[in-house]
């Protein structure tokens, strides 16, 4: 890590060099055996079957296309990225024949320029060969301006992409973007000969019929049912170790869960199996259930810009009225855990020294008193003619939250506080409602980091609300001068150690001034029928699936 | 006759511009839109959902949307979903075959015990049996038919585990017994209602024929008294029933909506609620038009067939 | 009915004529007596019924959560939250009776008057009308009521609203065909001769004829109502918490369907009384009001 601290000193932009450290380190790790993606050659033992149950359907199947996370349980089937997280967070090549570094020379020390090794020896499904052509087909492909793309993130900067040979690909960044390498580790190559000839890509048939180079092949979909996918014989790593694999949609959590413990479900996939069944679960013969953290952190978000939340004490106020235990110990069954963050606790950047939340209805009503807010004649607490109600909004159908909010509601009365559920269907509640942040409050759940990086430039600078004209998604319309600078700061310093220093103080104004009141880091309990081998929770994907070409089914 | 045919059509048509506008000026007023399910992916920004709806075309006015999609109807395009990208008509074909499915065997099981209960109630008038199909009948069109199936699955599956939860099939067993295992509870909690529909109008339409003239007379020329109801009554009451059935066509959608909900049963009404929840405006329009012309057609076939087997009826 | 077969003049006498045999023969109809009986005992309930019971409906008790019924003085045990089901039965009644109501009086006035436009003009008017009508009758009434939900505020009154809005049809079709099938009779063209204005003939002369069959509609309209209440708000989209409405003490229950059936059987039963009270009325009322039914 030290050796690359120097050529970055004067660069500006934020710069996660100990991510292109950490690349390093997973080259190393390739080698070593029982590891959970494994890429050695070796003979195909793929036998049997295996359902693995998702409650929402997976629709895109062109990776590079808007879609959601349970789609991505089918991209990491079908498709390989140059090289991708694993659960520790180190980088692994896949297509690479080596993760890029500037130890090893695939990145200049400026960070600028790119040389990419491929393998030679991976096929398409179709068996056509695969290239660095493919490679600079998808790269193109994501900045394409006709093209629905995804995520223009990072390939932007990308210039002057040359394909060196068939199996060495280079190109330029137009500016240092450490953020890039992760963002890599989740694009999937996509075949130039497939998809490129398509007239128009985005309706391409190409991409209901998907060719990858991944450890299974597509075999067929029943739209609104399952998608069945069958094993790639001459996938370059070493699974696939099963024959038949089949994505199963189960709209419903309760027949999911049903579903597995008849035996028609062999792993629960997203959304897994509810709190409420955890006890049962756990007990059932024949399966594993385990309790594993997520990345989404639950919040109760307040929209800065509404007169009632401008007074810092009021969201104090409302903080110290949640009963935080008892809605995570009756409603969430004692599942998640509470935090005071935003970062997840399995992060390198989790600041575990902030002030530890109390439920004190008497501090409440203090703060409140304090700075004089009080009650009306309608029992409603007011200051400057501002009434102390607002609304709350949540996804409709969302029972628990529902319960969550009602039991707010309750406590949230007693402090002379009037809120008013509003809940609203999925694609009202998350299009302009949230965006434009014309919410009062809402309980959401969010992954604030994307993969391992902890920069949150997106949620937390004041130029990137968009009810402001901003770009991102600053929904709180969070605006403080100290973490503009230290996200500036943070993004421009490379070594995690001295990066930690900058994100920890983020951490502490986040606590401090309570844009929106953490509540707790997720827990999802997950299960597969015994036998079920190598599934293995990774952090740093959102899909479960990340590496089912090694999974085993005896 | 022609002319009266095309008088219908030409009138169907005016109503099908009426639906459509009607259905996407409902659906497009409403806040929130296609992309919203993308908002809370990490590293989701704004600008980026912005780009995406300029391209999908979703930044246009309205008319203009509604004028392009109605020119690509014309032309046999039904649009393609938002969701997945396929043309709007596969996907509605896919699910059809669970829906059709579901009605039809819940509409055969409803036609059959219904006009039984029907003709039985009529010509044992005023008999207990009478009374309790009227009553049941009547606690039937009461009953909300995704809390009967909430009850039926405790019972059923949940206590006595002698049927299954929901689905259509088992994957991997889809041999006709494994259909007709799933089939058995949501066929038979969407028939109840139909059933005593079927028999109210059956009981009514057998009660208008048994009093009639040539009635007394085939029983005067001593015929049976089997053989007149058979022959003479349930024939003449059936005719009727043709219209009804041509009414209840449109059912096929809404009635299984609730049903295929509680099941998880893979059809049209759950696409419905699954479009409709992500704004799969495409796909939602399509479900209406599809629906408002098997309104239409069920309509026009009752009406047609009537006057085909009625000789007293002269369309014109 | 009745009084379209015999057309009568003197309107101020008619309602006198048929209202004590309308009388005697609704009580005749046993089962449309219970159905009053009944919606008189639930509506009763649902006033005094929370002020009888030790608990507050909105009151989260989360140390009770899942009590089953009987369970001390929880009749019917308490939900998720701990919040007794007889107090959230009883007040959910009040709204989901009242949002029939109201959804029945608002469906029942747009229907009439549409009804009654398009069958005293006929014409182009009533074409345009009917056309209008039958678009709407070919929307599933369920997929137009989810479309409409999913972009309102859902409250109690715009829930009203929204079920009036996709029941209103068959009252106009109804009312329609009476008003056209009399409009050329003797008393009309008389009315109209005498110059009295056309919103005098229409609802004066025409309408109080049609008066009967509305009644029987309008009674299954609330039932109607009540049961488009119960699916939406199942669905999500009606009636929002912690406010109960039957519909929505039902949703979500299925999700505790194995380890709390009751959550889903109390307010079930009670949408099926009250649904069928209403309906056991309209049956009763339609025989009443039918002349022919004293010739059997």
């Amino acid at each position: 890590m030290s050796d690359t601290k120097k050529p970055f000193m004067n660069t500006t932009r934020r710069q996660a060099l100990g991510l292109l450290a950490l690349g390093a380190s997973g080259v190393v790790m390739t080698g070593l055996p029982g590891f959970s993606r494994a890429f050695a050659q070796g003979t195909k033992d793929a036998k049997g079957q295996l359902t693995v149950g998702f409650s929402q359907e997976p629709t895109v199947f062109n990776p590079h296309m808007p879609h959601i996370e349970v789609d991505e349980g089918i991209h990491f089937s079908i498709f390989d990225p140059l090289f991708y997280v694993d659960e520790k967070g180190a980088f692994v090549a896949a297509l690479a024949a080596e993760v890029p570094t500037v130890e090893n020379g695939g990145i200049s020390a400026d960070g600028l320029s790119w040389k990419v090794k491929l393998r030679n020896d991976v096929k398409w499904h179709d068996g056509t060969p695969f290239t660095a052509e493919d490679v600079k087909f998808t790269l193109e492909l994501l900045v394409d301006p006709n093209f629905r793309s995804w995520r223009k993130t990072g390939h932007e900067f990308v210039r002057e992409l040359t394909v060196v040979s068939p199996t060495e690909i280079t190109w330029k960044m137009e500016k240092p973007f450490a953020p890039y390498p992760s963002i890599l580790a989740s694009t999937f190559i996509t075949p130039k000969h497939a998809l490129g000839s398509a007239a128009d890509r985005n309706t391409a048939p190409y991409n209901n019929a998907p060719i990858g180079t991944g450890p299974f092949k597509w075999k067929e979909r029943v739209a609104g049912d399952y998608i069945l996918l069958e094993a790639n014989k001459d996938y370059f790593g070493a699974g696939p170790h099963i024959e038949t694999l089949i994505y199963k949609y189960v709209p419903d959590l309760n027949v999911l869960y049903t579903q597995f413990k008849t035996g028609d479900i062999d792993v629960v996939g997203l959304q897994w199996i509810t709190p409420d069944h955890y006890d049962e679960a756990k007990a059932l013969e024949g399966k594993v259930v385990t309790v594993v953290p997520g990345s989404t952190v639950e919040s109760f978000t307040l929209n800065m810009e509404r007169p009632q939340f401008k007074d810092p004490k009021v969201r104090k106020a409302l903080y110290h009225a949640i009963d935080k235990q008892s809605i995570i110990d009756a409603l969430y069954y004692g599942l998640p855990t509470p935090t005071e963050s935003y970062v997840p606790q399995q992060s390198f950047y989790y600041n575990p020294d902030l002030p530890k939340h109390e439920y004190s209805m008497e501090k409440a009503k203090a703060l409140l008193d304090d700075a004089g807010w009080m009650p009306g004649a309608d029992g409603i607490r007011a200051k400057d003619g501002v009434k102390l109600a607002f609304t709350c909004s949540t996804t409709a159908g969302n029972h628990i939250r529902e319960q969550v909010q009602q039991y707010m509601q309750q406590s949230f009365k007693d402090l002379g506080i009037e809120m008013t559920i509003s809940n609203l269907p999925p694609a009202v509640m998350w299009g302009d409602y949230w965006m434009l942040s014309k919410f009062d409050s809402v309980i959401v759940g969010l992954d604030f980091l994307t993969g391992p990086d902890p920069d949150t430039s997106d949620f937390f600078r004041s130029t990137s609300s968009a009810a402001k004209g901003g770009a991102g998604q600053n929904t709180w319309q969070f605006a403080n001068k100290e973490v503009d600078d230290l996200l500036a700061k943070g993004g421009s310093l490379f070594v995690p150690e001295e990066r930690k220093a900058a994100y920890f103080k983020i951490q502490e104004i986040m606590r401090a001034e309570l844009p929106f009141l953490p509540l707790f880091q997720y827990a999802t309990v997950r299960g597969h029928k015994q036998g079920v081998e190598n599934v293995v929770f990774n952090i740093n994907t959102r899909i479960d699936t990340w590496n089912v070409g090694s999974w085993t089914v005896s | 006759m022609l002319s009266y045919l095309l008088n219908r059509l030409w009138q169907s048509l005016i109503l099908l511009v009426l639906v459509s506008t009607i259905g996407f000026a409902v659906l497009n007023l409403a806040p929130g839109g296609p992309l919203s399910q993308f908002a809370l992916t990490p590293g989701m920004t704004r600008e980026a959902l912005d780009r995406i709806a300029e391209q999908m075309g979703l930044n246009r006015p309205l008319p203009i949307q509604y004028l392009d999609w109605a020119w690509r109807l014309l032309q046999g395009d039904w649009g393609t979903s938002y969701r997945d990208q396929r043309p709007v008509l596969e996907i509605i074909s896919g699910h059809l075959f669970a829906t059709l499915l579901l009605m039809g065997s819940s509409t055969l099981i409803s036609i059959l015990v219904g006009t039984w209960i029907g003709i039985k109630g009529a010509t044992k008038r005023y008999s207990l049996f009478d009374y309790t199909a009227t009553i049941g009948a009547m606690v039937a069109l009461s009953i909300p038919t995704f809390w009967f199936g909430l009850v039926a699955i405790y019972v059923f599956a949940l206590k006595l585990k002698w049927l299954p939860a929901g689905s259509m099939y088992t994957i991997g067993d889809q041999s006709f017994s494994d259909y007709a295992i799933h089939l058995i509870m949501p066929s038979l909690v969407l028939a109840l209602v139909n059933i005593a529909v079927w028999s109210r109008y059956m009981r009514t339409a057998t009660l208008d024929v048994i009093n009639q003239d040539f009635v007394r007379t085939a029983r005067a020329k001593g015929l049976a008294p089997r053989r007149v109801l058979m022959k003479h009554v349930v024939g003449n009451a059936l005719l009727p029933m043709i219209t009804l059935a041509g009414l209840q066509l449109p059912t096929i959608l809404g009635g299984a909506l609730v049903t295929e909900t509680v099941f998880t049963w893979p059809g049209m009404g759950r696409l419905f609620l699954d479009s409709l929840g992500y704004h799969d405006y495409p796909v939602v329009m399509g479900l209406l038009m599809f629906s408002a012309i098997l309104v239409l057609a069920g309509s026009l076939i009752a009406d047609l067939l009537v006057a085909l087997v009625d000789p007293r009826i002269r369309l014109g | 009915m009745s009084a379209a077969t015999l057309p009568s003049s003197a309107a101020s006498a008619r309602p006198r004529w048929w209202q004590n045999r309308t009388i005697r023969r609704f009580a005749r109809h046993k089962l449309a007596v219970i159905g009053l009986v009944m919606i008189v005992i639930m509506i009763f309930a649902c006033v005094v019924g929370p002020h009888l019971l030790p608990y507050d409906e909105l009151y989260i008790d989360l140390r009770a959560r899942f009590a089953p019924p009987l369970t001390g003085s929880h009749i019917f045990g308490t939900d998720p939250l701990g919040r007794d089901i007889a107090a959230r039965l009883f007040n959910a009644g009040r709204i989901s009776l009242l949002v029939g109501f109201f959804a029945m009086v608002l469906s029942t006035l747009i229907g009439t008057v549409i009804g009654v436009v398009a069958g005293y003009y006929g014409g182009r008017v009533g074409a345009v009308l009917m056309r209008f009508v039958d678009a709407f009758l070919s929307f599933p009434s369920i997929f137009l009521l989810l479309a409409l939900a999913a972009f309102v505020k859902p409250s109690p009154f715009m829930i009203t609203v929204i079920i009036a809005v996709t029941s209103w049809m068959e009252i106009a079709r109804l009312v329609e065909a009476e008003v056209r099938s009399l409009r050329e009779r003797d008393f009309v063209l008389a009315a109209r001769m005498l110059g009295l204005p056309n919103g005098w003939i229409m609802f004066r002369e025409l309408l109080p004829n049609a008066v009967g069959p509305i009644i029987v509609a309008a009674t299954l309209t609330v039932a109607r109502a009540i049961l488009l209440e119960a699916y939406i708000s199942f669905l999500g989209y009606g009636i929002q918490p912690p406010l109960p409405s039957w519909g929505n003490m039902l949703n979500g229950a299925q999700q505790y369907l194995d380890k709390a059936p009751w959550l889903a059987i109390v307010p079930g039963v009670a949408i099926t009384l009250a649904v069928t009270s209403f309906n056991f009325i309209g049956d009763g009322l339609r025989d009443a009001l039918d002349a022919r039914s004293d010739l059997n």
